[in-house]
């Protein structure tokens, strides 16, 4: 999701430098740079500790294969990539009950802490439209991105069967919860793919996240698929008539790890329990729209700092949205990744 | 007896006070342990390759998922057979037809131990797959913590059958997330009145339940519908036709769950055997029809979709799921029939939906209303609780059309299922235990108490060479007007009344056969009826194998038996608190 970012940073940063007394590995770009601001910034000033930032491309492989030699510490990681790499021996499991206390621990939301990472922001997969293309009813859930007849023009989407999958399913009125549960039988896949078949004529293949929110300003899409934090950017600080619908969102999480073969672990595990204090959380959300995963970080959501606008009703994970949320089931992608990827090229073959 | 109909009671509030603690803590635990039922299944549905998200992560391997479809369910049956065999005093699964024998006559449930087996071997058997429903193991698991209050001497009435309707209303509450329908559900199938000392205990419970499920552990429904309610008005008219057809499915299927169980008991004689047979059909159908493995909630939600079956597809699934769910139950697996007649039903509606909307070409509302209708028209002919399967729809819908279209299906299906079949599975399953309820409850309970249980003492008999004459004085001294005379054996030659005949030797000349005779198996509501046109002492009784006279019963005796039933019947079904 972050590639372009990822790809841009990491040519500007130098080999690796292992000497540093905390090294944070994480994504880059304006993420990055809200996490120095949120977190990282104040972690120094009440500590003292000299921190170092890597960039990495958010795999587990990534992390077996650089860590230990960069030094690695603390790192970013997407909640699914974290349970692999903990499977894998990668990372220093952390006893939660020792780092929260009870009430912290069930603060934590959609999920809490577990043996190897801890929650500390939601980013959401989501639809948005050009408000300039319906000028009387607008879109407002996930069935109307399939609803050619109401909300006719091309929609973006990702050239991947993630999310797209999950939607089609919610468009024939199946509860969240059974979701990946249905998408596992065969009839569900089908049963997908029918629906997409619907809208097959009006699609428009994206393969950079940044493409959607083009797509929408320059008209070659009136409703698109993307992550919430791109349509944000380009919604408030370029003041584009993008508008997000929120239904149907599917929640991604990221987690904080500790690798195992830090040389700080209590250096390690005392700023996650920093990074991941309501009051950090609520910080970094205000700099940039990744919800709080705990509960009580919410209360505290302002105002952002650079354009001035109150940033809860802008996260992907805020209680107010209602609305379906979808929470992506990360073991499920992990099992199903090739299976995944064979219907869907067959089902893209079977166009042309 | 304790806590049964003849306890002393205690002071109002007292007894207040305990129908809310034994609700609370009833209700609570109940919910707790349904709760820990279903999470319990769905870890073993997981590790065993039976959920469809287990067994798509094993897509690449697909001779390993073939042969655990197979073995899965043939093992979990031999297990479930042999922890039945060897494990269980009873021998067999218990369910719901348990709870109301134990309710309505106030009898303990079966032996704990039977209980426990009979949840372990639930969650096996739905575990492994078998073609069985959950809510049948969750009302017996419920109704075994209302069974504990049987130990409670606190002073109120019929306490131990109000805590197991808490028990079972918990339940029913936590699987749907519907606090009404447990209500009705446990007034409807298991106490069978609506006493205040009843209702509102089991209400308390049933609430706690909810609570417990939905505010506590924040549970999504087992089943959650959206619908948009019901486009045109003729559709009322199709889900009465569907109501009529899902009844003659339900008949059928329950028919056939009661002949298969005696005819595999003659085929395989080794109870283990006949499930693991069971399983193995489920297994080698599932190889083909995935659908069948287990409780079925994907295939229950594809219902609901338009165009997720094929007509083909959908017959030949309803098919094989009656089948197998008649043959799973029969063979002993441990499970309820509820949750496949869930399934059974909805396909049945899409099978009706297809053929009105694309073969007969009817504008219609879509296969999800007639998919809840025909599994709620089904449900309700096989549990025979009407009222409940229409608050479930409510509460899972929250949508009153389709409330209003399911109430349509159920009644008319019911209509149909209580005239040529009976009430419910249930009530037929203990009919044929000796048991019927198709006369009410009343009528069960008077027919519970035999004759036998009330002989007159005092009753006069003679053998068959005594004198006329040393009977009549000892016929005087007792205040009986007629004495029965006994052959050698002690068998019932008939009854001697003196000053009739004069001038006989012995009283077996003088004795006219008995106008009016019970056994031992005749009970007070039977008596009662043949009392009619009787006149006399006392009518004598006789063992029903050997003919030997057992005694006598005044008709006195048997009308204040009578009198005392149905006085505690009354008293039962209206007491306040």
């Amino acid at each position: 999701m972050r590639l372009s970012d990822v790809l841009l940073i990491s040519s500007l940063i130098s080999a690796p430098v292992a000497a540093e007394e905390l090294t944070i590995v994480s994504w880059g770009g304006a993420y990055e740079a809200a996490q120095r601001q949120a977190i990282i910034s104040p972690f120094t000033t009440e500590t003292g500790l000299d921190i170092e930032v890597a960039v990495y491309d958010g795999s587990w492989s990534a992390l077996a294969e650089r860590g230990s030699a960069e030094g690695w510490d603390v790192i970013d990681m997407l909640a699914d990539q974290a349970s692999v790499a903990c499977a894998r021996g990668l990372l220093l499991e952390i006893e939660p009950s020792s780092l929260f206390s009870q009430a912290a621990l069930q603060d934590f939301t959609p999920f809490g802490p577990d043996r190897c990472a801890v929650p500390q922001n939601a980013y959401a997969r989501v639809m948005a439209f050009d408000d300039r293309a319906f000028a009387g009813v607008k879109p407002t859930r996930i069935g109307d991105f399939f609803d050619i007849t109401r909300f006719p023009g091309p929609r973006a989407i990702q050239r991947s069967p993630d999310g797209i999958l999950e939607w089609a399913l919610l468009a024939e009125g199946v509860p969240p919860e059974q979701i990946y549960g249905l998408l596992s039988t065969e009839r569900g896949l089908r049963l997908a793919f029918r629906k997409l078949d619907t809208i097959r004529d009006e699609i428009v293949w994206w393969d950079d996240p940044a493409e959607p929110a083009e797509m929408l300003g320059d008209g070659r899409a009136v409703m698109a698929v993307g992550f919430n934090g791109r349509f944000f950017d380009v919604a408030q600080r370029d003041r584009a008539p993008i508008d997000i619908v929120w239904d149907g969102r599917i929640i991604g999480i990221e987690v904080w790890a500790i690798a195992a073969t830090t040389d700080v672990p209590d250096a390690a595990r005392d700023f996650i329990v920093h990074a991941t204090t309501p009051a950090s959380m609520a910080r970094f959300a205000t700099r940039i729209p990744y919800g709080p995963t705990r509960r009580s970080a919410f209360d505290r959501i302002g105002f952002n700092p650079d354009i001035g606008l109150p940033m809860r009703a802008y996260l992907p994970n805020a209680p107010q949205h209602g609305g379906r949320v979808l929470v992506r089931d990360s073991s499920w992608y992990a099992n199903t990744e090739e299976l995944r990827q064979r219907r869907f090229h067959s089902w893209l073959d079977a166009a042309e | 007896m304790t806590a049964g109909p003849n306890t002393i009671p205690a002071p109002p509030l007292l007894r207040m006070l305990v129908l809310t603690g034994v609700a609370l803590v009833v209700g609570g635990a109940a919910s707790l342990a349904a709760i820990a039922l279903v999470e319990l299944v769905s870890l073993l549905n997981t590790g065993l390759l039976v959920a469809p998200k287990a067994r798509v992560q094993w897509e690449s391997l697909p001779l390993l998922v073939a042969t655990t479809t197979v073995l899965v369910p043939t093992l979990g049956g031999l297990m479930v057979g042999l922890a039945h065999r060897h494990l269980s005093p009873a021998g067999r699964p218990l369910g719901p037809p348990d709870v109301i024998e134990a309710v309505q006559f106030h009898k303990p449930l079966p032996g704990l131990r039977d209980g426990v087996i009979s949840t372990a071997t639930a969650a096996l058997s739905l575990g492994a797959g078998a073609s069985v429903g959950q809510y049948g193991p969750m009302v017996y698991l419920g109704a075994i913590f209302g069974g504990f209050a049987r130990r409670l001497r606190l002073g109120v009435p019929n306490l131990a059958s109000i805590a197991i309707g808490c028990g079972v209303a918990a339940a029913i509450s936590t699987a749907f997330n519907a606090p009404i329908a447990g209500v009705l559900f446990a007034h409807e199938v298991v106490l069978r009145h609506y006493a205040t000392r009843a209702f509102a205990p089991v209400t308390v419970a049933s609430v706690s339940g909810y609570f417990v499920a939905n505010v506590i552990f924040e549970r999504p429904a087992l089943f959650r519908i959206e619908s948009p309610g019901i486009a045109h008005g003729y559709e009322f008219v199709f889900v009465a036709a569907l109501g009529l057809l899902v009844a003659v499915g339900a008949i059928l299927f329950m028919r056939l769950l009661l002949s298969i169980g005696p005819t595999l008991a003659r085929w395989i004689t080794r109870p283990e055997l006949r499930t693991a047979m069971a399983g193995l059909a489920v297994g080698l159908t599932a190889l083909a029809l995935p659908d069948v493995l287990g409780i079925g909630t994907s295939t229950l939600r594809f219902a609901t979709i338009d165009g997720a079956f094929g007509l083909t597809e959908v017959i030949v699934l309803i098919v094989a799921k009656t089948v197998l769910t008649a043959l799973c139950i029969a063979a002993g697996f441990s499970g309820g029939a509820f949750s496949p007649s869930l399934l059974i039903g909805s396909l049945i509606g899409v099978f009706f939906w297809i053929m009105a909307s694309s073969i007969a070409g009817v504008p219609s509302s879509g296969a999800a209303i007639y998919a809840i209708c025909g599994m709620m028209g089904f449900a309700s002919a096989v549990i025979g609780a009407p009222l409940t399967c229409i608050l479930i729809v409510f509460e899972l819908t929250r949508n009153y059309d389709v409330t209003i279209a399911a109430m349509v299906a159920v009644v008319f299906s019911n209509l149909l299922s209580h005239r040529a079949f009976g009430r419910s599975l249930f009530d037929v399953q203990l009919a044929r235990r000796g048991i019927d309820f198709s006369l009410g409850r009343d009528r069960a309970r008077l027919a519970a108490l035999k004759v036998v249980d009330h002989l007159q003492p005092e009753a006069v008999t003679a053998n068959a060479d005594d004198a006329p004459e040393h009977v009549a004085n000892r016929l005087r001294e007792q205040g009986w007007r007629e004495a029965f005379v006994l052959d050698r054996d002690g068998k019932l030659l008939g009854v001697f009344t003196p000053g009739i005949h004069c001038d006989i030797g012995s009283v077996r000349s003088g004795a006219v056969p008995a106008r009016l005779v019970f056994d031992d198996t005749t009970n007070l509501a039977e008596a009662m009826e043949r009392l009619r046109s009787f006149v006399g002492d006392a009518v004598p009784v006789v063992s029903g194998e050997s003919g030997k006279y057992l005694g006598a019963v005044s008709e006195a005796d048997l009308v204040s038996a009578w009198l005392d039933e149905s006085a505690r019947l009354r008293k039962e079904e209206n007491a306040s608190i």
